[in-house]
């Protein structure tokens, strides 16, 4: 029983069409399917149909899947949720495009999550037997595939108990405020072997601070930033390093003023490892390594 | 070309609007800045008061982030808001307009009205 991924990320967006030409030409996403004011869109590493959707009227996120390993799993999930005491319901088949059913509940910080076992296998160019390494001919950045989501709400605490006890999640990082004012600011939370499948951020309930693909290494981080330049696509902060995770980064905004991030390095993590503990005085190291302190809009600005 | 003059309150400094240029580009390009967020409209951290004239938006802004009652108010994002001809805007008590630059400041389009 695990939850193996973040599966999707579903975003309003105000313009579908200037958010097409951000995700696909500039990202390198694949446009799957479209319709409704919806587009659907892969990244070329991903087998199955979908990991981004858009959906035109505001910003911020609608909600977010995690596909889990076995079909069972999501009984039991739903049993702990139920028990944990959160808002719980089952989804069915074809709620959402080319995606099974499931179970959907509201977080603490009033996300709504979803839980899925299958979606339409779709492949990739390079295929499963004897594949190449990388399409030829992917656009702009060719983000391979989603990684990790951040979002924001009050009840950060909340959201740890949550994942660790109903889906046995560890967390990898944390950020308090002092030693002597232990109030979470911010967990990093992991579901197998990453630095983080989630993080929540102290601040407004319900609200996106960025969505995330990884990139093979620095190098594909550094050419992803002058892809940006080329493109005018607003960038928030980078290239840099993050002391938490340990990767490096470029955030950068679309066309909506959702922010993304394009995501390389970090480390692999396992339920065995101790939590990293960050001090609040200690912040603009934790995030951002190099210049050591924080600009005005990383922890204030969210959709 | 024709360009439009971009009066700020309360510092009273007056900036040259290229055409269709969003008033945040146009403090950006001249050296100065305030306070913004996302550049698209997004986030509404660039939240400015128009005071007179008008602008439209060079793009769509969400209703969650920009309330039909925040227009009626002359709330503006800065980074969408362009202006239709001369205004004056107040850049909000919490937040404060700031020269980043000197020297385009000086060199690209700053006179004060006193």
């Amino acid at each position: 029983m695990a939850i193996m991924r973040l599966g999707y990320v579903h975003a309003r967006v105000t313009d579908l069409e200037a958010s097409r030409s951000h995700y696909s030409d500039t990202l390198g996403m694949e446009v799957k399917a479209e319709g409704d004011g919806k587009l659907y869109l892969k990244g070329w590493d991903e087998y199955d149909h979908h990991s981004v959707v858009l959906e035109e009227g505001g910003v911020g996120a609608v909600k977010f899947g995690f596909k889990v390993s076995h079909a069972a799993d999501l009984e039991q999930y739903e049993r702990a949720l139920q028990q944990f005491g959160v808002t719980v319901e089952r989804m069915s088949k074809g709620d959402n495009l080319a995606t099974g059913d499931g179970v959907r509940f509201i977080s603490p910080t009033n996300h709504v999550f979803e839980l899925y076992h299958e979606m339409e296998y779709a492949g990739t160019e390079t295929g499963i037997l004897n594949p190449q390494t990388f399409p030829r001919h992917l656009r702009g950045v060719g983000v391979p595939r989603l990684d990790h989501t951040l979002i924001t709400g009050d009840d950060v605490e909340g959201m740890e108990r949550l994942f660790t006890e109903c889906f046995d999640w560890h967390i990898s990082e944390r950020v308090i405020a002092s030693p002597e004012e232990p109030t979470c600011l911010a967990s990093f939370l992991s579901a197998g072997h990453k630095a983080h499948d989630l993080a929540v951020l102290k601040g407004p309930d319900s609200k996106l601070h960025h969505f995330a693909f990884i990139l093979d290494d620095w190098n594909a981080v550094l050419r992803a930033g002058d892809l940006f330049a080329m493109d005018d696509v607003p960038v928030d902060i980078g290239p840099t390093r993050h002391g938490i995770t340990r990767g490096t980064t470029i955030y950068f905004f679309d066309p909506s003023g959702n922010r993304n991030e394009v995501f390389a390095g970090s480390y692999t993590s396992c339920h065995d490892f101790p939590t990293i503990t960050w001090t609040a005085d200690q912040l603009g190291r934790a995030v951002f390594y190099h210049a050591r302190e924080l600009n005005d809009r990383f922890l204030s600005v969210f959709t | 070309m024709a360009t439009v003059a971009i009066h700020l309150l309360p510092d009273d400094v007056v900036l040259q609007g290229r055409p269709g240029e969003p008033i945040l580009d146009t403090l950006r390009r001249s050296g100065y800045s305030h306070r913004f967020g996302c550049r698209r409209g997004g986030c509404g951290v660039c939240r400015i008061d128009l005071v007179e004239g008008t602008t439209h938006d060079n793009a769509v802004v969400a209703d969650t982030v920009l309330t039909p009652a925040d227009r009626a108010a002359g709330v503006r994002l800065s980074c969408r808001a362009v202006p239709d001809g001369d205004v004056t805007l107040r850049v909000r008590e919490d937040d404060r307009l700031h020269c980043v630059s000197p020297i385009l400041a000086r060199y690209v389009a700053r006179r004060s009205l006193t």
